[in-house]
């Protein structure tokens, strides 16, 4: 697939700003480029990092906090007003990672217990959980990044409900552990998690048979190549294609899914043994059912783990006399890890999630090459990766988010949190309580963690046909669940959720009303004039002041919700409250359906 | 079930009649669509034709599916798939249900089929749960079409082992193989066989809009270089705003929501594409109006609320309960949207509906056994909707699924294959048959390899009939040329003229 790219250029103030912070890094021995020198896209590829001042303009911190957390907030757009773009994310990568997901989820299913001690904490709370990081955790970042990882190292609680959503929640704790650690890890945690094991089925992969015929489980061999480390063609460092007589190379043959299914042969439950009966399961025998068997990586079983010859991706596991699980996984990783095209596969598909759907290959290139090195010969440094895709030229320079095809239509969860954190919501539970929000006529199309397979909600390569983004050969990933019916949808959900809030009522669903309450007191005093109230608006969902037409429309729709006068002994207070209401939500409304919120910048 | 002559007559009749409508405001358009059409116009000048894919996500296991039952072929079946009791191979025909045991043994023996050409030496038959699809297949509403698959032309065992044939790309890759099924192109392709035979006939729609229409989702089957895809829900087309259609009691809202979600700035591509969604959803939210009927106002539904409707409830095979289908709720959908073609104008149009969880890795046993029962059940309820619609003949209804499976176990299920069955159910197919050439079964060199000239390693089938003749049958029915077909599907002249329709369209 041959995609054309937009390309673009840093804009000219922008790179004289560059200049002058590659000059201060070459004065302070961090930089490789002698001074003087116009940075290019050099080995290191950090070009990108050099833009970044401090202080910063409201609507580049509020653009950054678009890209990297859950949505602006007044206080963390001040902070990144007054430190920086870069300061702000340095103090994001040091925070360090918290379990937190599974902790809730095992609090919740003890609770669960003491009523039936036959049910367990399910899908929401996992749910419940993810939204409450998002909308209320400091790290930010991270939880931003956890997101996206979710997407590429898919696992969903559409298949790991009830009981095993203990899982999913573990999993998600590993993704956040190794977000902003290296991808080696990360890849490992992925590897050998339970949770993986249980989607994608090398949970109690066993060797080949020749007595029965049976062959090792195939899944996770394919889906670790395909979708989790190097994709399916051969990719130059800056993400396209590489071609051969025109045609692309690929990566693997159906012989390396085979040599890596074996690889994957002999993994099951941790525990303090290696018995069949723990390896199977259990089959109900409490003995062999550790406690923390969902939290934690799937160990190595040597009699079920396959001793003959694994060749794949032009490598090989001698046979082994004594079988070794760890040690053949050291090789699949070690290998997947270090082929080239890992930099370019991920980096693109993290810019896609966290900044612009169709990245110039010159910005792939740079991301890739921060993968492949971070300035100090560490490959896989994750940090160094995020950090290369938000201080790069084409995600702060605002004369490059100008143009015509730049940006990323929103994901419809981080529509809802951008909205629910502008408006400081707050659970009355005191706990953040969601449920899924799959459907595509009510729903949001879309709930974290719960994906309808391993492809994710969308595709890194899809291309919305017929219009002008297919002309253009343009990736739009997100278009791919935007369709009539899930606009419609999207905007009636929208219209509930600004009206009453979101989330079930209260923990036993008979509460007075959602979870989740916006904060509306500030645009409730200003309800009264139309273009005050919008005025108070629009900046706290937009990176700036939208297009006047835009601000005349929604000023002319609080204007239609008309408040009854004021009658002298106030016996219509109550009428005019409802009336300011219904303006404070049409104002709010209107800019979360329009094009210019919907599309991030 | 089926309609007397007369009733037919008096339909036909009115669809003409409705199709004359038609030809008035878009009659620059109809010349030109008989143009386009060449010699296939001539023939159904009667109005109106409906192709419906059901897609099965994830690769459906084809070995359990339509299975061969003679000695031969089931020795090298359970060779390789083991027992009921042990491994996930199905019972033999005849073995009663079991009251204990594995799911397999529970369900009891596969159900034998008896095509109208006999296949000297085989003999075959369907899943246990398929009860409903031995029926279609015994009435002569169903047709099996055999080892269907993704290639570049034709390719024997021999071509491939020795690279004499092109291997096309990306095999076993889901999302890929779902495009190339659907498009000719792997993940990214934009123009669907579907949509471009759309494109060849749209001419004689008097709307677009419906002209393509997806119950689930995207899908790139369905647009084509002129022809858009219409996503509509299971429930119907969907509204913004309040059930009255204002937006917080208000109808200026309303209005200027509509303007907001419409428009975007000049110089932002992707607002526009979202902006132009947006039009399409309202315009056919408009269009679609008062027309779309009810969920129980025809012989689709007999309920207001599909949730409750027995007519949308298969029967589970391992909980035994009458469950609710996703599945026949989206046919259910197209039915609706179907009965409105006269009014809507259209004497064309495509369908996609899809279900998910075929990618049977694990625990296959119960997930295709529910799988099966869902698909059978939908197809069975869309037949009989159709026939008590009366264009039963004018709908032909047929799967695709991006890949089958492996013969091979991976001890409680089967990995990714290659060539697949399918089924094509209407009452313009010649059902009761079995097309294409059925893949010989073997047992292997003992060094994994299988003997037969049909099975690769693992036991995937190599295709002997390509997706480009089965969507040039189905097209050549839909009133597509052959020259044409030649342009939409660029790999059918790698075959003989002679065999290029795979013969199960009457």
């Amino acid at each position: 697939m041959v995609l054309t790219h937009t390309s673009f250029r840093p804009s000219k103030g922008f790179k004289l700003a560059a200049l002058a912070f590659a000059a201060l890094l070459t004065a302070c021995g961090g930089g490789k480029e002698s001074a003087g020198d116009e940075p290019s896209v050099a080995a290191d590829g950090r070009r990108g990092a050099l833009a970044v001042q401090q202080p910063t303009t409201r609507a580049d911190a509020f653009r950054l906090l678009t890209q990297a957390t859950f949505g602006p907030t007044a206080a963390d757009i001040s902070r990144v007003q007054s430190i920086g773009a870069t300061a702000w994310i340095n103090e994001q990568l040091a925070m360090p990672a918290q379990d937190v997901h599974r902790a809730r989820w095992l609090a919740t299913d003890a609770e669960v217990k003491k009523t039936n001690a036959d049910a367990s904490a399910g899908t929401n709370d996992i749910t419940s959980s993810i939204y409450q990081q998002g909308l209320q955790a400091q790290d930010q970042l991270r939880q931003r990044v956890k997101l996206a990882l979710s997407e590429i190292f898919v696992v969903s609680t559409n298949e790991l409900s009830s009981y095993r959503a203990e899982a999913a929640a573990s999993y998600y704790d590993m993704l956040g552990r190794n977000a902003l650690g290296n991808f080696r890890n990360l890849l490992e945690g992925v590897a050998t998690h339970p949770a993986m094991g249980i989607y994608l089925s090398h949970m109690h992969n066993q060797p080949a048979d020749p007595a029965t015929g049976r062959q090792p489980d195939q899944n996770f061999a394919r889906e670790v190549m395909q979708l989790f480390s190097i994709g399916l063609v051969q990719l130059n460092p800056d993400g396209t294609a590489k071609l051969v007589g025109g045609q692309p190379v690929a990566t693997y043959e159906q012989d390396d899914v085979a040599g890596m299914a074996s690889v994957f042969t002999g993994w099951s439950w941790a525990g303090p043994d290696t018995s069949k009966g723990r390896f199977f399961g259990g089959g109900g025998n409490p003995g062999y059912v550790d406690a923390n068997r969902y939290g934690l990586p799937m160990q190595g079983y040597a009699q079920y783990h396959a001793t003959t010859l694994k060749e794949f991706l032009g490598t090989q596991v001698a046979p082994q006399g004594t079988p070794n699980p760890g040690a053949s996984v050291k090789v699949a990783l070690d290998t997947l890890f270090n082929h080239p095209n890992v930099g370019p596969f991920i980096g693109r598909q993290l810019i896609q999630r966290l900044v612009t759907s169709a990245p110039s290959p010159a910005y792939v290139g740079r991301v890739a090459a921060a993968f492949d090195n971070n300035g100090k010969g560490v490959r896989g440094d994750m940090q160094a990766v995020v950090r290369a895709i938000l201080t790069d030229a084409e995600a702060r320079d605002p004369a490059i988010a100008g143009g015509e095809r730049y940006g990323k239509v929103r994901e419809p969860v981080l529509r809802l949190t951008a909205w629910l954190r502008a408006f400081n919501a707050k659970s009355d539970s005191g706990r953040v309580l969601m449920t899924p929000t799959d459907e595509a006529s009510y729903g949001l199309n879309q709930t974290p963690l719960r994906s309808g397979s391993v492809f994710n909600f969308y595709r890194p390569g899809f291309v919305p046909p017929g219009g002008e983004a297919d002309a253009a050969r343009m990736t739009l990933p997100e278009m791919q669940i935007t369709d009539e019916a899930s606009i419609a949808g999207y905007a009636n959900y929208m219209m509930g959720a600004v009206q009453r809030g979101v989330g079930p009522r209260g923990l036993n669903g008979m509460g007075a009303r959602p979870d989740l309450q916006p904060n509306y007191k500030a645009e409730m005093a200003a309800a009264e004039d139309p273009r005050k109230l919008v005025n108070l608006v629009l900046p706290k969902l937009l990176p700036a002041m939208p297009s006047v037409s835009l601000q005349n429309q929604i000023v002319a729709a609080v204007q239609a919700q008309t408040i009854p006068p004021k009658r002298a002994d106030n016996s219509n207070a109550k009428a005019r409250e409802n009336a300011m209401a219904r303006r404070v939500q049409t104002a709010i409304l209107l800019t979360l359906v329009s094009p210019e919120f919907l599309v991030q910048k | 079930m089926f309609s007397n002559a007369s009733s037919i007559s008096r339909r036909e009749l009115l669809r003409r009649t409705s199709a004359l409508a038609v030809a008035g405001p878009a009659a620059g358009g109809l010349g030109l669509n008989l143009a386009a059409m060449g010699n296939a116009a001539a023939a159904p000048a009667t109005g109106y034709k409906a192709l419906v894919c059901i897609f099965l996500y994830g690769g459906n296991d084809h070995y359990n599916t339509v299975l061969a039952t003679d000695g031969s072929s089931w020795e090298a079946y359970g060779a390789e798939r083991g027992s009921p009791a042990e491994g996930i191979a199905l019972a033999a025909p005849g073995v009663s249900p079991s009251g204990s045991g594995t799911l397999h043994q529970r369900l009891g023996g596969v159900l034998p089929i008896n095509p109208v050409t006999a296949q000297a030496g085989r003999s075959f038959a369907l899943h246990p749960s398929a009860g409903a699809l031995r029926d279609l297949f015994g009435n002569k509403r169903l047709a099996v079409v055999s080892n269907v698959g993704n290639l570049l032309g034709p390719t024997t065992k021999a071509d491939y082992v020795n690279r004499t044939a092109r291997r096309p790309g990306k095999l076993g890759s889901h999302n890929d193989q779902q495009s190339v099924w659907q498009s000719g192109g792997v993940e990214g392709a934009t123009r669907g066989w579907g949509g471009r035979y759309m494109d060849l006939l749209l001419a004689g729609n008097q709307s677009a809009m419906f002209s393509a229409v997806s119950i689930n989702g995207n899908a790139v089957w369905l647009p084509g270089k002129t022809t858009r895809a219409y996503q509509l829900a299971p429930t119907g087309p969907v509204r913004v705003g309040a059930g009255d259609g204002t937006v917080y009691g208000s109808a200026a809202v309303a209005a200027r929501m509509q303007t907001i979600m419409q428009s975007a700035r000049d110089n932002r591509l992707i607002e526009r594409e979202h902006a132009s969604v947006s039009q399409r959803s309202y315009s056919a939210t408009a269009q679609l109006g008062g027309l779309y009927p009810a969920p129980n106002a025809g012989p689709w539904g007999s309920k207001d609320q599909a949730m409750i409707d027995p007519l949308l409830q298969y029967r589970d095979p391992v909980t035994r309960q009458n469950t609710f289908s996703p599945l026949a709720h989206q046919l259910q959908a197209v039915a609706r949207t179907i009965a409105v073609r006269s009014a809507l104008g259209m004497s064309r149009q495509v369908f996609f509906v899809g279900l998910g969880g075929w990618d049977t890795h694990d625990d296959m046993a119960e997930r295709h056994a529910i799988l099966m029962a869902q698909l059978a059940h939908g197809m069975q309820y869309f037949d009989r909707t159709l026939t008590q619609m009366g264009v039963d003949k004018d709908v032909t209804t047929f799967t695709m699924s991006e890949f089958g499976r492996a013969l091979t176990s991976n001890g409680d299920g089967c990995d990714h294959g290659w060539g697949s069955h399918h089924f094509v159910m209407g009452g313009a197919v010649k059902g009761g048959d079995i097309y294409g050439r059925f893949p010989v079964y073997s047992s292997t060199d003992g060094q994994g390899r299988f003997l037969s000239d049909d099975l690769l390693d693992n036991g995937q089938s190599l295709p002997a009939q390509s997706v480009d003749q089965y969507a040039a049958t189905l097209g050549s029915w839909f009133g597509v040329s052959d020259s044409d077909l030649n342009l939409v599907l660029p790999n059918l002249t790698q075959w003989q003229s002679s065999k290029r329709n795979l013969g199960f369209m009457a």
